[in-house]
């Protein structure tokens, strides 16, 4: 196990000082690394195949340590771990996954605007790190329900990206067999994919009683925006899982925006972490995947203790608009957007990490990169070539019944068979 | 009267299996296809890009109000908050994002004009925002309230029902919030799917206290939503969200009135009754149209404006001249306001005159 040298040496920026009014400090090293993994990149490539590869075993390493940001805590004691291990395999996948939550956002912003994908389409790229990091706090046996910006979060739950896109493109190949759309999207353990602000707060409360109910040591993840923290349902579920002890972690991803709200302009209190009142909660720096992880497995060993819910906000950020109709500058300066961009992106963060702390090389997650955009190729291919479910499903799953049955259509003698 | 009977059952036919050929296209008219004509291969049905469903079709000119401008629904709309904010001094808009003008841009230009005091954006809450609401309205100063969309009125449908249309009764008449007025995009647009295109008109027929109001036009939404504004009940104020651009027509600058609970007869027939509202209308003055060119049926199209309290004379006085009737709405059949309007119809007439004039088939709801 080698101690690598740190990430990076000055104190990490924080998100845009526009934004939280707090001064950042410039960064200068990063323009300094840059020049220095060209030079590597170009001095590498000059050498034969072979030697690279034993270039490249020797380089890496199995694991680093890293400091991560302390959260801030709101009626705990004690918060997660600042400083965690990042072992090589572990920062592949995390890179891989955060990679192709990235490319398959930018490809549905690709089909949006050439029209295979029609309606409503909220992308989360610039949130990478959430979704990547919380799925890696969890076990697969755990719950995650989350709001509409769910695409990422579908995919760490387990979907293909090829079954997601082809979900948006409204496809019988999608995972919700072409009739859910972007917005609802669902797999084993995961619940979606909600339209209305709020929904989710109470189901995933509901869905935290049945896992204490059952005894099995699952807990429940329930997200939901800064914008659906001023919707009364989300109380309700917190003083219902406060009060029943629910392994439910509350999870509020902050982007600073409720479509083009601003945090400030809709709560009169935009510490969401400490919402919860009666609640512990935690501030976590969203962009950084690791600090997400470790806030997540001690959430999530909060709740398995049977003490209760806990509160986790997410500080992050994303890139586009609200949604594909929202340019997402009319509310905020393109500056604000780049310099996040710039200094925050949580991909660029891991892969600094792993490339100063030797974890990986460039041209490894240059392959990585270079894999994801295969995938993501073929899966967008198979969205736009795959036909549309049949009309005959159209009257299907409205109600469980043992035999088929009839349903009026948009007229008296327009019958749909029924079928579930 | 056989034989015209025959005819407006081809004519209920042949709307329903959605025209060959050299007919107008209907959106969903591939759906039909798939289901009555086999044979249509569901490839095609699904290639086809769909076009609109209707052609809005604008009134004359009024001449009666002064000078007109032509707006659009949403343009007609902030003109009718503009004329409200400037007569009443205790009026108020809020809600998501009216601030900048709203999502639709129906308040465009009104918090610059009237302060931010008066037009004001609220939290993500519309059970809080139509509770807020009924609190202003019950102290005398007049709400207008924005529900985002009709698919998010649900969280507020408790406030509605239960506080803001049983309040003058359950005191007796010492309080009330009459002065409430919740606007709200309504109605398929297309591209909606489940949470952008509800109309939930049905679900507020079922509870008295409150007014339901849909506009068919720019001309009508401003009429209506200022009577609606100064009406002396709660009043929610659907407005159609596939017309705020595709509809245009003369509207005037001026602030005018149209009566609520009264049903507009468009258009005069003899042979059936056509009864709509909000997008429908144009839907049913086209078919109307159709009936009469390629059918020879003389169809009277009535839009009946206001959904509760509904002008049952009108729509009766109408179905005793035709004996027939054919509603036609964008909600689910099953408990649509049709059902209501078709049973009260049928008990109307029938009492009235059931020996001179039997009805002739069911009354019956299509779309």
């Amino acid at each position: 196990m080698t101690r690598a040298p740190e990430g990076d040496a000055e104190p990490r920026p924080r998100l845009p000082a526009v934004v939280t009014g707090h001064r950042r400090h410039p960064q200068h090293s990063m323009k300094k690394m840059l020049a220095v993994f060209i030079s590597r990149v170009l001095r590498r490539v000059a050498q034969k195949s072979a030697r690279r590869v034993l270039v490249a075993s020797r380089n890496s390493s199995n694991d680093a340590t890293f400091e991560i940001e302390k959260c801030d805590l709101h009626l705990l004691e004690e918060g997660p771990p600042v400083t965690t291990v990042l072992t090589r395999a572990e920062g592949l996948k995390y890179y891989r996954m955060m990679l192709t939550v990235r490319r398959m956002e930018l490809k549905a912003d690709q089909l949006y605007k050439q029209k295979f994908i029609r309606g409503f389409c909220h992308l989360c790229d610039g949130q990478e790190a959430c979704c990547v990091g919380l799925e890696a706090g969890i076990n697969p046996s755990d719950h995650l329900i989350t709001s509409y910006r769910a695409h990422g979060m579908c995919y760490t739950r387990g979907l293909s990206v090829r079954s997601i896109l082809t979900e948006l493109t409204g496809r019988r190949g999608g995972c919700a067999k072409g009739k859910g759309g972007s917005m609802h999207m669902y797999t084993k353990n995961f619940y979606g994919g909600n339209g209305i602000v709020g929904a989710q707060g109470p189901l995933g409360a509901g869905i935290a009683l049945a896992c204490k109910y059952k005894g099995n040591n699952e807990i429940c993840l329930t997200l939901y925006g800064d914008g659906a923290a001023n919707q009364g349902q989300i109380a309700e579920a917190f003083n219902m899982a406060a009060l029943w002890k629910l392994p439910c972690v509350f999870i509020c991803e902050n982007n600073l925006y409720a479509m083009g709200t601003s945090a400030e302009r809709a709560a009169a209190s935009t510490d969401y972490y400490k919402r919860g009142n009666f609640i512990p909660g935690l501030k976590v720096d969203g962009m950084d995947v690791l600090c997400v992880r470790e806030a997540t497995k001690f959430a999530a060993d909060y709740c398995r203790s049977g003490k209760g819910p806990i509160l986790m906000e997410l500080q992050t950020y994303r890139y586009h608009g609200h949604s594909m109709s929202d340019p997402g500058v009319s509310y905020r300066t393109r500056d604000e957007i780049q310099e996040v961009r710039s200094k925050r992106d949580p991909i660029m963060i891991l892969q600094d990490r792993m490339v100063n702390s030797k974890l990986a090389t460039v041209e490894e997650l240059k392959e990585i990169g270079t894999e994801v955009k295969k995938e993501i190729d073929d899966a967008a291919q198979f969205a736009i070539s795959d036909p549309e479910p049949r009309l005959e499903e159209l009257g299907h799953h409205i109600y469980s019944s043992d035999s088929s049955f009839e349903v009026r259509g948009a007229n008296p003698w327009i019958k749909f068979k029924s079928v579930s | 009267m056989a034989v015209v009977a025959a005819a407006a059952g081809w004519l209920l036919r042949l709307r329903a299996a959605g025209a060959e050929g050299h007919w107008r296209r209907f959106r969903g008219v591939g759906l039909a296809r798939g289901f009555l004509h086999p044979s249509a291969t569901v490839e095609d049905a699904a290639q086809r890009r769909q076009v609109a469903h209707f052609t809005f079709q604008p009134d004359p000119e009024p001449r009666e109000y002064g000078q007109t401008q032509k707006m659009n629904l949403f343009q007609s709309v902030t003109s009718a908050l503009d004329n409200s904010l400037a007569k009443d001094p205790t009026a108020v808009i809020f809600g998501e994002d009216v601030a900048f003008g709203g999502v639709f841009r129906c308040t465009v230009g009104l918090r610059d004009k009237y302060g931010k005091d008066r037009v004001f954006n609220t939290p993500l809450c519309e059970q809080g925002i139509v509770g807020f609401g009924i609190g202003i309205a019950v102290t005398g100063a007049t709400a207008i309230a924005e529900i985002q969309f009709a698919d998010y009125i649900f969280p507020a449908f408790d406030q509605i029902v239960n506080e803001a249309a049983k309040y003058r009764y359950r005191s007796g008449d010492l309080f009330n919030c009459g002065s409430l007025t919740i606007r709200s995009p309504w109605g398929c647009v297309g591209h909606g799917a489940l949470y952008h295109s509800q109309s939930p008109e049905a679900f507020f027929a079922h509870c008295p206290g409150i007014k339901v109001v849909i506009p068919r036009s720019p001309f009508q939404a401003k009429g209506l939503l200022l009577s609606c504004i100064e009406d002396k009940n709660p009043c929610i104020f659907f407005e159609p969200k596939i017309l705020y651009r595709a509809a245009a027509e003369q509207v005037p600058i001026e602030p005018y009135n149209i009566p609520l609970s009264q049903a507009e007869v468009i258009q005069e027939g003899s042979d059936v009754t056509l009864v709509a509202w909000g997008t429908q209308v144009h839907v049913i003055r086209e078919v109307a149209s159709m009936a009469k060119e390629k059918l020879g049926v003389s169809c009277e199209v009535i839009d009946l404006r206001t959904i509760i309290p509904w002008d049952v004379d009108t729509v009766c006085k109408s179905v005793i001249k035709t004996g027939r009737l054919l509603i036609s709405h964008e909600a689910p059949l099953t408990g649509g306001f049709a059902s209501e309007i078709s049973s009260t119809v049928q008990m109307f007439n029938y009492a009235i005159c059931c020996v001179e004039l039997p009805l002739y088939g069911k009354p019956c709801s299509i779309l």
